[in-house]
C-alpha cells in the first residue's frame, strides 16, 4: 500500500468516525474503498467507549437538533423528570434499554407528552438473547415530530412478564399476540392474549432458539426444518 | 347505526370463501342483520417465514419475501434489499435505483388494479374486474420480459438486480403507458361513478384518522382517511426524492372522508401518480451502469440491528433485521401492512350490515400471504 493511499484512508476513517460516511462512499477505486471500510471497522472495534463519549458530547453541543442520534437523550431526559429507576443497565445511544416494571406508565408518557408524542407504534417484535433472556423490542414513531426510537425490554425466560401497551396503541393488540405466539412473552393486562398465527393447541414457542417442533399434531407428522438449506 | 338487541347468532365466513381474498376465517356475531363483533382467525397460510429466514443466507431470503405478498413481489424485494443495504452501508448506482423505481411503480399499478378490480367483484361488478386484469396482464408481460417470471420475481438483489433491462423494454413500457393512461379514466367511470357501487361503498365503513393511526393502518387506507402520509415523500428511500408526484388523500367526494369509496378512489389516483413516476424514471434513466457493480461477494452485515420501512402498495412495509455478524440473519421480522389493516376490521365494521362487511373487507385490500407469512 503506497503512502498516499494510507493517508487518504486515515483521513476518511477519521471523518467516518465523526459520523460522515460520504468521503468513504465517494472513493472511486473499489479496492481502496473496501480497504478504507475495513480500516473503519477496525477503528470502531478498538475504541467503542470513546465513540459513545464523543456522541454524548455532540448532543450537549446542539441539543435542540432532533436527529436520530439525539432523540434517545431527549426521551431519557424527559422520562427522568417523571420516573425513576426505569433504565436497565448502560445505554448505548442506539436504543433505550428499559425495565419492565413501569413500562405501561412510561409508554403512556411517551405517547401523550406533547414534545415526544409517539403516536404510532411501528413494530413490536421479540428476540431470544439466549442464556435465559428474552427481549421485547418496540419501534416507536411520531407522525407529528417525525422522530423515531427503539425501546428494548429484557425479561428472564422463567418469568417473561411485560405490561401490555395494547390499550394505548391498539395496533399492539395483534403485535403482542404475535410476539406471545412466537416467543411466549406474557403481556400482562392484554385483554385477549392467545395465539394468532399458530393453532391454539400448538406446543412450544417457535422463534426461541432452542425450539424443537412437536413430533405429531393431531396425528399428523410435523415436517422438520432441514439444517443448512441448499 | 343503532344497536338492536335481539338474539345473537354466530356465523363463520370462510376459511374458504371467495370474498375473504385467501384463507381467512371471520367469526361474526350478528344481531339480526347487524354485525356486533368480528373476530378474524388467521394463520391458515402461515409458512414460518421468519423461522426459515434464520436458517438461510441473506440472499436466500429474497425468494421468501416474494411469496409473502405475492401480488406485489417487486416491492417486497425492494423493501428487503433496502433494509440490508442500509445495514451494510452499500450504495448502489443510479441505473439500478432507476430500474428499481420503475419496477416498484409498475408493480404498484398492477397491485392496485387487482385491488380495485377485486373490490368491484366483491360487490358483484364483474366487468371492471376483467378490464383491470386485462391491463394488469400487460404489466406482468413487461416483468416476464425482464426477469422471466410472471408472479414471483426474485429480481432485486442486495446491491443490484438479477438482470439488466432487456432490449426494447423502455419502448414497450412507454407503449403500455400511452395505451394505459386513458384507461384510468375509463375505470373511474366504469366502477367509481357507478350508481350501485357508490351506494354500496360511500359512507360505509368510515375510518377516522385517529383510529387509523392508533391501529397502525398505513398506505392507501391511511391516506383515504385524510392523512397525508407517504414514505416516498415523508421519509424518502432510494431516489424517490428526485421525482415529482402528488400524494392523493381521501376527500369524501361521494360520502365521508375515510369511507370505503375513498379507499377505492385513493388507489385509483395512486395509479395515475405511479404512471407519472414511471415516465420520469424512464426519462432520467442513465444509459450506463452495471447492475451487478455494488453486489458484495459475501453478504455478511456487521453486528447490529435495523428497522427499515418502505412504501409497498399496501402501506408501510417494515423489515426488522438483527445481524450477529454471520451470513444468516439472527432475527428477521416483517412488519406487514395488511396485518395491521385487518386488525382494524372489527373496529370499523362493527354496527354495519352483513353485506357491508364484505365491502369493507374488500376496501382494505388485504393479502393473506403477507398477513400470515
Amino acid at each position: 500500500m503506497s503512502e498516499d493511499i494510507q493517508v487518504l484512508i486515515d483521513d476518511v476513517v477519521a471523518k467516518a468516525l465523526a459520523g460522515d460516511m460520504d468521503p468513504i462512499n465517494n472513493i472511486e477505486d473499489r479496492v481502496t474503498r473496501s480497504k478504507a471500510k475495513a480500516a473503519l471497522v477496525k477503528a470502531k472495534r478498538s475504541q467503542p467507549e470513546t465513540e459513545i463519549k464523543s456522541k454524548a458530547s455532540e448532543v450537549s453541543e446542539n441539543s435542540d437538533v432532533k436527529t436520530k442520534d439525539t432523540i434517545e437523550h431527549i426521551v431519557i431526559a424527559s422520562l427522568t423528570k417523571n420516573f425513576s429507576n426505569f433504565l436497565d443497565g448502560e445505554q448505548n445511544g442506539e436504543w433505550i434499554q428499559m425495565k419492565a416494571e413501569n413500562w405501561f406508565d412510561i409508554a403512556k408518557h411517551l405517547k401523550e407528552n406533547e414534545d415526544l408524542y409517539f403516536d404510532s407504534l411501528q413494530c413490536n417484535t421479540g428476540f431470544d438473547l439466549e442464556g435465559g433472556m428474552l427481549e421485547s423490542r418496540y419501534n416507536l414513531h411520531s407522525m407529528k415530530h417525525l422522530h423515531a426510537i427503539e425501546i428494548r425490554i429484557k425479561v428472564s425466560i422463567e418469568n417473561p412478564n411485560i405490561p401490555s401497551v395494547e390499550s394505548l396503541w391498539r395496533v399492539a393488540d395483534w403485535f403482542e399476540r404475535e410476539t406471545y405466539d412466537m416467543f411466549g412473552i406474557n403481556f400482562t393486562g392484554h385483554r385477549d392474549l392467545r395465539r394468532i398465527l399458530l393453532p391454539e393447541d400448538w406446543e412450544g414457542w417457535p422463534l426461541r432458539k432452542n425450539y424443537e417442533e412437536q413430533e405429531t399434531y393431531h396425528g399428523i407428522v410435523v415436517p422438520k426444518v432441514k439444517e443448512g438449506w441448499e | 347505526m343503532g344497536v338492536v338487541h335481539g338474539q345473537e347468532m354466530v356465523l363463520n365466513i370462510g376459511p374458504q370463501h371467495p370474498a375473504t381474498h385467501g384463507v381467512l376465517r371471520l367469526q361474526v356475531k350478528t344481531d339480526g342483520e347487524v354485525i356486533s363483533e368480528i373476530t378474524p382467525y388467521l394463520g391458515y397460510l402461515h409458512r414460518c417465514f421468519e423461522k426459515h429466514c434464520e436458517n438461510v443466507t441473506y440472499e436466500q431470503v429474497i425468494p421468501f419475501t416474494d411469496r409473502c405478498d405475492y401480488l406485489a413481489s417487486m416491492t417486497m424485494n425492494f423493501g428487503y434489499v433496502v433494509a440490508v443495504e442500509k445495514l451494510m452501508d452499500i450504495k448502489v448506482n443510479d441505473r439500478v435505483q432507476h430500474i428499481r423505481v420503475i419496477m416498484a411503480e409498475l408493480q404498484r399499478i398492477a397491485s392496485h388494479l387487482l385491488a380495485t378490480g377485486v373490490f368491484g367483484l366483491d360487490l358483484g361488478a364483474f366487468t371492471p374486474f376483467l378490464h383491470m386484469l386485462r391491463d394488469r396482464e400487460r404489466i406482468i408481460d413487461l416483468f416476464e420480459m425482464t426477469c422471466g417470471a410472471r408472479l414471483l420475481y426474485n429480481y432485486m438483489w442486495v446491491g443490484g438486480l438479477s438482470h439488466d433491462l432487456p432490449k426494447g423494454f423502455v419502448e414497450a413500457t412507454l407503449n403500455f403507458l400511452d395505451y394505459f393512461e386513458p384507461k384510468i379514466d375509463e375505470f373511474e367511470n366504469l366502477l367509481g361513478h357507478n350508481k350501485i357501487f357508490v351506494e354500496r361503498t360511500a359512507d360505509i365503513g368510515i375510518m377516522p384518522a385517529e383510529v387509523a393511526i392508533n391501529f397502525g393502518v398505513t398506505g392507501p387506507n391511511l391516506r383515504a382517511s385524510g392523512v397525508n402520509w407517504d414514505l416516498r415523500k415523508d421519509d424518502p428511500y432510494s431516489i424517490y426524492d428526485k421525482f415529482d408526484f402528488n400524494v392523493p388523500v381521501g376527500q369524501g367526494i361521494k360520502g365521508t372522508v375515510g369511507d370505503s369509496w375513498d379507499r377505492f378512489y385513493v388507489r385509483l389516483q395512486e395509479i395515475r401518480e405511479s404512471v407519472k413516476i414511471v415516465r420520469q424514471a424512464i426519462d432520467q434513466l442513465p444509459k450506463d451502469g452495471d447492475v451487478h457493480q455494488s453486489m458484495p461477494k459475501k453478504i455478511r452485515p456487521p453486528k447490529g440491528s435495523i428497522y427499515s420501512r418502505t412504501e409497498s402498495p399496501r402501506g408501510d412495509l417494515g423489515y426488522y433485521i438483527e445481524s450477529d455478524g454471520s451470513d444468516t440473519p439472527s432475527r428477521l421480522k416483517m412488519r406487514s401492512p395488511a396485518f395491521t389493516a385487518l386488525g382494524v376490521l372489527d373496529e370499523i365494521a362493527g354496527g354495519w350490515l352483513m353485506s357491508d362487511v364484505l365491502a369493507i373487507l374488500g376496501s382494505l385490500d388485504i393479502v393473506l400471504g403477507e398477513i400470515d407469512r
